[in-house]
């Protein structure tokens, strides 16, 4: 009932102001769009790898999307928020080759508005009167359970996910927790 | 591992069994000895460099003695919880000084928290949390061993609940609880152990750690191997998701990531020493895939604590 609540009102909302909800997203690998939020639910469509789609709403781990004249819900995961195709790798570089190079500007920049640079941390002194500050804020393991309780968070059993050599398709179940488990 | 428990399985029948015609004892001593050979003639000896080392360097004639952290660094290369420690602490000591931490209490007291429940789930128990919010616009996170985990505030400000905290914070206590910095200080090293600590409470910079590390807090500026990262991704949302909080927290961090643009200074660290959002998204697709649809958990959106 809520969800289909949600789901009435994130249309509503994106058929209404569309361009305030909605952003641009580009898919990461293909995909299937579900009407509801479950691989269980029936299967409304499909988005490639590289497509952009437009994110209209957000529950749990899964994004409605409208991708061409489909519109579905695909898993977070498989989608990056902005334009700009695949990767962003492009983009990266671009950044690395102006980050490396010496640029004079950069050298007085200090921890304020424009971050951190290697030069920074570089020239950093130790500072013993910084480092004790931490101290007064340690919290015992008996303090982070009774914080913990308080939100009614309690541990949960999660296994391990498995490394990128599983990639071989479809033996999850005795993967995905023996690679870590030392 | 398989390796290392060879060894120690032999170490401990040489140790059992005294009558033993091989003498393995004699061949420990030799490796151990030949360890301690080789930390030697890396301390520098010309006059620049002894003027920064006179106050830990180890005392080289009480050697003889051979004690068990040494012949555990020999055999297997690791470094002992102490040792973590003091790396741990001379490297934040400098990222320190390079930022200071933000002057609000209660923020520092509830990220600390967060970070210690989520520390809890890692299973690592020999070490001492501590966690910081960094009082800078740059927009990162740091990890140093022994426990120390740094936000910058540039980057808190952007997090909307405490379970987007948590998987940022997962993330980091993964690289401390997978070693990713000790494996990076090993390799570009050949320094074994540090030798004694001048006190068990020096406050003060250590030299020898700073020999270790390079200068001042650059290795928080060279990064990881982008597989370090891929893994701290999984392992720390797995470590939130263990908390109880929902597993999405690191997700949706990388999300608003990806849409900040390349050209912001801002993130030009965070870029330079980390594979591209989008990569990490997919990368964690893949090890994600459909295994977490079961799982629940909260975002506890009203508990965050929100930076004035």
């Amino acid at each position: 009932m809520k969800r289909l609540l949600i789901q009435a009102a994130a249309l509503l909302l994106s058929a209404a102001a569309a361009s305030a909800l909605a952003a641009p997203g580009t898919v990461l690998r293909d995909e299937k769009l579900y009407s509801q939020p479950s691989a269980t639910a029936s299967v409304a469509g499909s988005a490639a790898k590289g497509a952009s789609v437009n994110i209209l709403a957000k529950q749990g781990g899964w994004l409605r999307v409208s991708a061409g004249k489909s519109t579905g819900w695909v898993r977070l995961l498989s989608v990056r928020a902005g334009t700009g195709g695949l990767g962003g790798a492009g983009l990266g570089d671009v950044v690395g080759a102006a980050t490396t190079k010496s640029d004079p500007s950069r050298v007085v920049a200090v921890a304020g508005l424009r971050g951190l640079n290697d030069e920074d941390l570089k020239q950093a002194k130790f500072n013993a009167d910084e480092l004790a500050r931490l101290d007064a804020w340690v919290v015992t393991a008996a303090q982070a359970r009774s914080f913990a309780s308080q939100s009614g968070l309690a541990a949960v059993n999660v296994p391990a996910l498995p490394g990128p050599k599983s990639k071989s398709k479809s033996k999850p179940a005795q993967e995905s927790s023996s690679w870590e488990s030392n | 591992m398989k390796s290392k428990l060879i060894a120690a399985t032999i170490l401990l029948a040489a140790l059992s069994n005294a009558a033993s015609g091989l003498d393995l004892g004699k061949l420990l001593e030799e490796r151990v000895n030949q360890e301690l050979n080789k930390s030697k003639k890396t301390q520098p000896t010309d006059q620049t460099s002894a003027t920064t080392q006179n106050t830990a360097a180890p005392p080289p004639a009480a050697k003889q003695n051979i004690d068990v952290k040494q012949l555990g660094f020999a055999l297997f290369g690791d470094y002992s919880p102490e040792e973590e420690t003091r790396i741990g602490k001379q490297i934040s000591g400098n990222l320190l000084g390079a930022v200071p931490l933000v002057r609000d209490d209660k923020l520092q007291r509830y990220v600390n928290q967060v970070g210690n429940w989520v520390a809890l789930q890692s299973g690592r128990k020999d070490v001492t949390w501590h966690f910081g919010v960094l009082d800078t616009e740059d927009i990162n996170a740091f990890a140093a061993p022994g426990g120390y985990v740094f936000v910058t505030k540039g980057l808190y400000r952007r997090l909307n609940n405490e379970a987007e905290l948590a998987g940022v914070l997962g993330h980091e206590i993964a690289h401390v609880t997978l070693k990713h910095h000790l494996k990076v200080l090993k390799q570009s090293s050949l320094i074994g152990t540090l030798g004694q600590v001048a006190s068990s409470k020096a406050k003060s910079s250590d030299p020898v750690v700073q020999n270790l590390i390079g200068n001042g807090a650059e290795i928080m500026a060279r990064g990881l191997d982008k597989n370090a990262e891929f893994e701290a991704d999984r392992v720390g949302m797995v470590f939130a998701a263990r908390s109880g909080y929902t597993p999405w927290g690191l997700p949706e961090v990388l999300q608003d990531l990806a849409g900040v643009p390349a050209k912001d200074e801002r993130i030009s660290l965070l870029t330079k020493t980390h594979p591209q959002p989008a990569d990490r998204l997919a990368a964690l697709g893949e090890a994600v895939d459909g295994r977490l649809d079961a799982v629940q958990g909260k975002e506890l959106a009203d508990r965050f604590y929100r930076i004035r």
